[in-house]
């Protein structure tokens, strides 16, 4: 197929629908990302459990939403409280499991080489995901009672005008068709019996007018350029964006922050200066751990996915490039990375090649690393003898 | 003179074992009955997944490259083997063993020059970074293959004539065996070595660190090509689940478990590693009872040992006995409250399915192997008499070559 087949076939009017979806997905990405990269930073390991760990959370909201009251097909009204409350409890729950996995898994490995600390790390997320079969239901694949949102409507925008002519069209055919069912109406009306001479005519006369008006009302659907965001995918990106200035406050501008700093600076000379090293290790792993469990309430709640136990293994790995892309460690480059990501996907998607979408978070990897070994804002190191 | 006679009869005696084993599996020795199906299955998957292990060790423990994308060199060898055979087999008119072993060479020059082009960014990326692409190059390539109709797309491609030689999947893993045991007691590997302990010093000392990596990718991928080939004609039908980021995994636990670094540990992990799982394939339900009791058992029996390798410096021979003790104190703990918590109704009435507690298991083992001996059951020595005889406390009567 050569090139220009190929942008003739495409959709321009909704390219900007799925670069906001893209954005939205990528809110996602970028706070499991965030987690990833502030675990890399300060003990340089890839933490594979990380994707299981939001997939508890999304667990985590299940029964909290069940609790609740929102079991399968209950009709309830809820309020925004339910969904705080769901929040901070996937939060809470996340950043213990976190911390735990740490304390058990981890910390024995740290003074070991890095291969092994690999290895319990993919050893961890194994152990959740087929552990967590076990126990959590996944057959078939719960999901969150959509009642459970508050926030039904849909935030609708009009980019770009519908084309003025067809609007005038559209309403002389609407006028024109209206005027033809009122013909027809009054015939037969008139005379309800002897339908078939005198009103055939009117009746087809106002069908060719009713296909005339759909024809031209879905002309101008196309002809604008709208965009539709559910208002709970609006709250996502509010939330990551409101989670990510905190994050980037608390590592720039506490003491705790320096010190995490410090310690993915330099491990060894941290711990010789003062800081707590293992205490700030474990605040790493509960405030990472708490972003993916709050990215998995909402991702669970608003979009409405159904969980099993492999629910964090797309996530996890596609937030891990994410992180890499964005360069390992770097916080503004893990949410630019996130949305990257996001975006990339759903233009991958818009191209028409949407079985490639899993495939193209690794191919923009390679040539990332390919050309910018340290990724997007990360610093490239030259390694010194 | 003699050189080549210890070489060829090496090789007769390879491929004279290798026969030996299937005509053993296949029931054609008199007074041995035939191995079933299924176990057919084990013994050759068993020696693909040994196959598999060794040639990963070659590029993850005696180059040191971080590779765990080794699924998309097998998958790359499979369906190379599948898309020939589907087509050109009937016409070839070869015989069957001739045909399998030339699929074979044929995969594993498909997968080495996929292994070319991961090793080439290796030649720029390290560590973590390098672990990451590989992961991703198998990714893309299980994607394309899914989304190539040609080849079955998702749904797989069965592959026709059913070769099942049990004697050429051991002979291949034996080849493998030999090729990283010759190369690193020659003059070739020893760069290997070198690239694995400092890349720096290494290119500083006048090795030349770009073809050493290239080659052990090249190397590594070729015999998981072989592997892949010998994986099609056996099982006469592929698909791209065969080929997920697990299988990846499990191929590197079985090299680091094994040891990284080491060619026999590696080829005993990965015959103990593939056993496991299946084992527990046939394994009784577990009653929740009995789950609670054996999770409580093996942690005990975990934090003695952890407790002992910290605290305790004995002998060898006294840190052994303690070990033993500490797994018997596990064993019987275990015993103690199963007992106690069969009263316990909940946790009674409820049944595990053993096929479900597999890769439980599987990952367990990993996590506590990892966390009482990280450096791998054999670290970087091989397996070899002298060696049980040091573990026993007494003087190795021969000089021990370290891999």
């Amino acid at each position: 197929m050569d090139l220009a087949n190929l942008v003739a076939a495409l959709d321009f009017s909704t390219l900007p629908q799925q670069l906001v979806n893209g954005i939205l997905l990528g809110a996602i990405y970028a706070l499991i990302a965030l987690g990833y990269t502030r675990v890399y930073g300060v003990l340089r390991l890839i933490n594979f459990a990380h994707g299981e760990v939001f997939m508890l959370g999304a667990y985590v909201s299940l029964f909290v939403s069940y609790a609740m009251g929102f079991g399968p097909g209950s009709t309830r009204d809820s309020t925004w409280i339910n969904l705080v409350i769901m929040l901070l409890s996937s939060m809470l729950v996340c950043g213990i499991v976190g911390v735990l996995i740490e304390l058990f898994a981890y910390r024995p490995m740290r003074s070991q080489a890095r291969i092994a600390s690999l290895i319990t790390a993919i050893g961890v997320s194994l152990l959740l995901q087929y552990g967590g079969a076990l126990i959590l239901p996944n057959s078939p694949p719960p999901s969150i009672n959509e009642r459970v949102n508050p926030i039904q409507g849909t935030l609708e925008m009009s980019l770009v005008g519908p084309d003025a002519g067809l609007l005038k069209q559209a309403d002389e055919a609407k006028i024109a068709f209206t005027q033809a069912e009122d013909r027809y109406k009054a015939q037969s009306a008139l005379d309800p019996k002897a339908e078939q001479a005198s009103t055939k005519g009117l009746r087809d006369e106002k069908n060719a007018a009713d296909r005339t008006y759909n024809n031209l009302q879905r002309r101008l659907d196309n002809s604008g350029v709208r965009l539709r965001v559910p208002w709970g995918q609006v709250i996502i990106l509010g939330t990551t964006i409101v989670l990510m200035l905190m994050l980037t406050y608390l590592v720039l501008y506490t003491s705790v922050g320096r010190a995490m700093r410090a310690v993915s600076h330099d491990f060894d000379s941290a711990s010789l200066m003062g800081v707590n090293v293992n205490r700030i290790v474990t605040f790493t792993f509960l405030i990472g751990s708490m972003l993916a469990g709050a990215g998995a309430m909402m991702n669970a709640t608003f979009i409405g996915t159904p969980l099993t136990t492999f629910y964090g293994l797309q996530p996890g790995v596609k937030a891990f490039v994410a992180a890499v892309l964005g360069g390992i460690g770097n916080i503004p480059g893990a949410v630019l990375g996130g949305l990257l990501m996001g975006v990339a996907e759903t233009t991958v998607v818009w191209l028409g090649y949407s079985s490639y979408r899993d495939a193209i978070a690794f191919i923009i990897l390679i040539v990332v690393l390919l050309f910018r070994p340290g990724g997007l804002m990360g610093s490239n190191k030259v390694e010194k003898v | 003179m003699r050189y080549w006679l210890i070489r060829l009869g090496s090789i007769a005696l390879a491929i004279g074992g290798c026969l030996l084993l299937d005509m053993l599996v296949t029931g054609q020795v008199p007074g041995v009955n035939k191995v079933d199906d299924f176990g057919q299955r084990l013994v050759v998957l068993a020696g693909l997944y040994v196959t598999l292990a060794v040639s990963l060790n070659l590029i993850n423990g005696i180059t040191g490259q971080f590779s765990i994308g080794h699924a998309a060199f097998y998958q790359v060898g499979a369906y190379t083997t599948g898309f020939l055979a589907v087509t050109y087999f009937d016409r070839s008119g070869l015989p069957g063993p001739v045909w399998v072993i030339g699929m074979m060479l044929i995969s594993a020059v498909a997968a080495s020059i996929a292994g070319l082009v991961v090793g080439l960014p290796s030649l720029r990326l390290r560590g973590d970074y390098l672990a990451i692409v590989t992961l991703g190059f198998g990714e893309i390539i299980r994607i394309l293959v899914q989304n190539s109709d040609k080849i079955g797309g998702s749904y797989g491609m069965t592959v026709r004539p059913k070769f099942q030689y049990i004697w050429l999947v051991w002979l291949l893993a034996i080849t493998c065996i030999a090729v990283c045991r010759n190369l690193l007691k020659t003059a070739h590997g020893l760069p290997f070595l070198a690239v694995r302990e400092d890349e720096i010093a290494s290119s500083a000392m006048g090795v030349n660190v770009t073809r050493v990596k290239v080659t052990a990718f090249v190397l590594g991928s070729a015999f998981a090509g072989a592997a892949g080939a010998l994986l099609a004609h056996f099982e006469a039908f592929i698909s791209p689940s065969m080929f997920t980021m697990d299988v990846s995994f499990i191929i590197l636990t079985m090299v680091v478990l094994g040891g990284t670094g080491s060619i026999t540990g590696s080829a005993i992990a990965a015959v103990l590693l593939f056993y496991l799982p299946e084992k527990l394939r046939d394994m009784a339900p577990v009653s929740g009872a009995g789950l609670v009791a054996g999770v409580i058992g093996v942690l005990a029996a975990v934090a003695g040992i952890k407790w002992l390798i910290s605290n305790y410096h004995g002998s060898r021979l006294n840190r052994g006995i303690f070990v033993v003790c500490s797994i018997v104190a596990g064993v019987v703990i275990q015993i103690v409250f199963s007992m106690v918590l069969r009263n316990v109704p909940a946790l009674a009435a409820t049944q595990f399915e053993a096929a479900k507690l597999r890769m439980v298991i599987f990952a367990a083992t990993l996590i506590i192997l990892m966390l009482v001996r990280p450096q791998g059951v054999f670290a970087h020595h091989e397996f070899s008499w002298s060696w049980v005889q040091r573990l026993l406390g007494r003087r190795a009567p021969t000089k021990e070559v370290a891999a």
